[in-house]
């Protein structure tokens, strides 16, 4: 059995509408925010949950934490119930919510740390140990007198992820946790995510919108749509399925003779450079090259990296989501 | 330390940063106290009444002082409710109830203290007739410090009663309005208790809110003697435990149908 089991996990909110005029009850829908899900997660797996808005992915994570409880279905992670054993659940798994706050809004974070550190009984070495690693690692140290108010949104997020980190739990679920972020920042995360799975082992359930975190960090992705799982299985596999066109963008000294290209495949001037919209199916890379070397002399080539983005909108489109 | 403890300390700590406001709290107290208390000695002098002025003075700035305990509602957790902040406590290793109770303790008894000890320093050196009078016996001081504590672990199952209501609602305004209205008119904040028609005050002192300020106001000024207090407190300890026992009712309830709006 894995670490993490899901089956068949449903879930539904009513969601009531206002009056029209003349009626005299309210509209009630119903929404299944999750249709018969299921998968299961190894420990130590770091895992990309996606989908498009509304999919479903932060109501799985609720139930998950033992936030809320499933009209359907069954989940066990670690072999305990996370909705009917809730303390016990929610003592080893560490969770970040993107656009929330767990820490005091007018206090310093070192007053949220220590009250964590309560919450979860923590030794106090043990305590004193993680914290010097956390700040170390996440660049914390010159913030920690600092009240939350104060501080920056990617200081913010780094003072979360380490409070979500410092009883060392054994699950981490990161709910877009490098929304706003800057560049810079979101390397960062990545880096500091990559090596706390590495090095301590922890499992993770990575839920973004930011696919150049999920092909720098998850080995394997789980796509929802309309609360279904439609996917599961590696990034590269996910997009070859999408990966419908390519463009490569050159240049020539002096004069050139483009010659008609395949069908599917399309050229338009931008300026002294050609760019070149090509099918891979139609047009293998290497043949369109010799053509275009042949057109003429050839002073600068790029090819354009594939645009994860556009694959997966292409996906969402084909799923009808 | 204990989770519970240092919840409380946490948002103690929290409170004192708005020592602004319990500066401006304050000086609205003062003054509301004050102009209540003109206001009571122009009608005493219009007709004497049953109650001498000196004890209605004392209890308008007992009921000043003490007027951060009041209110059933943590505006803390109504903001996190509608942002849904909350999802974080919720996956805490904790009882909510007690984590929520803490809290809301720690937020009154701060605020509280941080503006009652200056207002009755500037009421007791207020002339004779204005300020506040000395309580009527030592033991009486004793037994109305501890009527306040049981005040206050009573207004705060009150709030947690709100507040478990208020997950219900979404917007809570009108449950919270009409709940404010209460408890501010029988815990004696509009009209000091003593003053209602004597058939009124044989129920409304066991209500729940005549504990809260009625109770330890009555037991200082020695309106009710030292022989009544053992039955004031038990009065005060019933209430507590059965309002607290409600509460645990509701959250438990609520836990299990929770929703967390957006995202």
């Amino acid at each position: 059995m894995s670490y993490i089991e899901v089956h068949d996990l449903c879930k539904r909110f009513t969601v009531r509408k206002k009056r029209e005029k003349g009626q005299f009850l309210r509209e009630k829908t119903i929404v299944e925010a999750l249709k018969n899900v299921s998968f299961s997660i190894d420990q130590g797996e770091l895992v990309g949950y996606i989908g498009p808005n509304g999919a479903g992915k932060s109501t799985t994570v609720k139930i998950l934490s033992g936030i809320l409880t499933p009209d359907g279905g069954e989940a066990s992670i670690g072999g305990i119930v996370p909705w009917k054993e809730r303390k016990k659940h929610v003592k080893r798994i560490g969770v970040v919510f993107g656009q929330r706050s767990q820490l005091w809004w007018d206090v310093p974070i070192i007053d949220s740390y220590n009250l964590l550190r309560d919450i979860y009984r923590v030794p106090e070495n043990d305590y004193q140990k993680r914290l010097r690693e956390l700040t170390d690692a996440l660049d914390l140290g010159n913030i920690l007198r600092t009240p939350l108010r104060l501080l920056s949104l990617g200081q913010k997020m780094r003072a979360e992820l380490c409070g979500s980190l410092l009883h060392r739990p054994e699950l981490l679920f990161l709910d877009e946790p490098t929304i706003g972020l800057d560049a810079v920042s979101k390397l960062s995360l990545r880096d500091f995510l990559k090596e706390e799975n590495q090095k301590n082992g922890t499992t993770i359930l990575l839920t973004t919108h930011d696919m150049e975190d999920i092909a720098a960090l998850c080995p394997r992705v789980l796509v929802l749509g309309h609360g279904k799982k439609l996917f599961d299985g590696a990034l590269p596999d996910l997009l070859s399925r999408y990966d419908t066109q390519r463009v490569v963008n050159v240049r020539y000294n002096g004069d050139c003779f483009l010659p008609r290209l395949p069908k599917g495949c399309s050229v338009t001037k931008e300026g002294d450079s050609y760019k070149i919209i090509y099918a891979p199916e139609q047009l293998q890379t290497p043949q369109l090259l010799s053509i275009l070397q042949s057109a003429g002399e050839i002073r600068e080539l790029t090819a354009q990296p594939q645009n994860v983005d556009h694959m997966i909108a292409a996906m969402y489109k084909e799923m009808d989501l | 330390m204990n989770a519970y403890a240092s919840t409380f300390r946490m948002r103690w700590k929290m409170e004192t940063q708005y020592r602004g406001a319990a500066f401006g709290g304050l000086f609205c107290q003062l003054f509301f106290g004050l102009f209540l208390i003109a206001l009571y000695r122009a009608l005493y002098a219009g007709k004497p009444q049953s109650m001498p002025v000196s004890a209605i003075v004392t209890y308008v700035w007992l009921q000043q002082a003490f007027f951060r305990m009041l209110l059933s509602d943590d505006e803390d957790l109504l903001s996190k409710i509608q942002t849904g902040s909350i999802a974080y406590d919720l996956c805490r290793p904790l009882n909510l109830y007690g984590y929520y109770y803490m809290r809301s303790m720690a937020q009154k008894a701060l605020g509280s203290i941080m503006r009652s000890v200056p207002m009755i320093l500037v009421a007791v050196l207020l002339p004779g007739g204005w300020g506040l009078a000395a309580p009527a016996s030592v033991p009486a001081l004793l037994c109305a410090l501890a009527a306040v504590f049981l005040g206050l672990l009573c207004v705060c199952a009150m709030t947690n009663i709100t507040m478990g209501l208020t997950m219900r609602t979404l917007d809570s305004r009108g449950v919270r309005a009409m709940l404010n209205l209460l408890m501010m008119t029988f815990s004696g904040n509009i009209l000091p208790l003593t003053l209602f028609p004597d058939s009124w005050q044989r129920v409304i002192t066991l209500l729940p809110y005549a504990q809260l300020l009625d109770a330890p106001i009555r037991l200082y000024t020695g309106e009710w003697a030292l022989s009544q207090a053992p039955s004031v407190l038990i009065t005060q300890m019933i209430w507590t435990l059965l309002l607290t026992f409600l509460g645990l009712i509701i959250w438990k309830q609520n836990q299990k149908r929770i929703i967390v709006q957006g995202g």
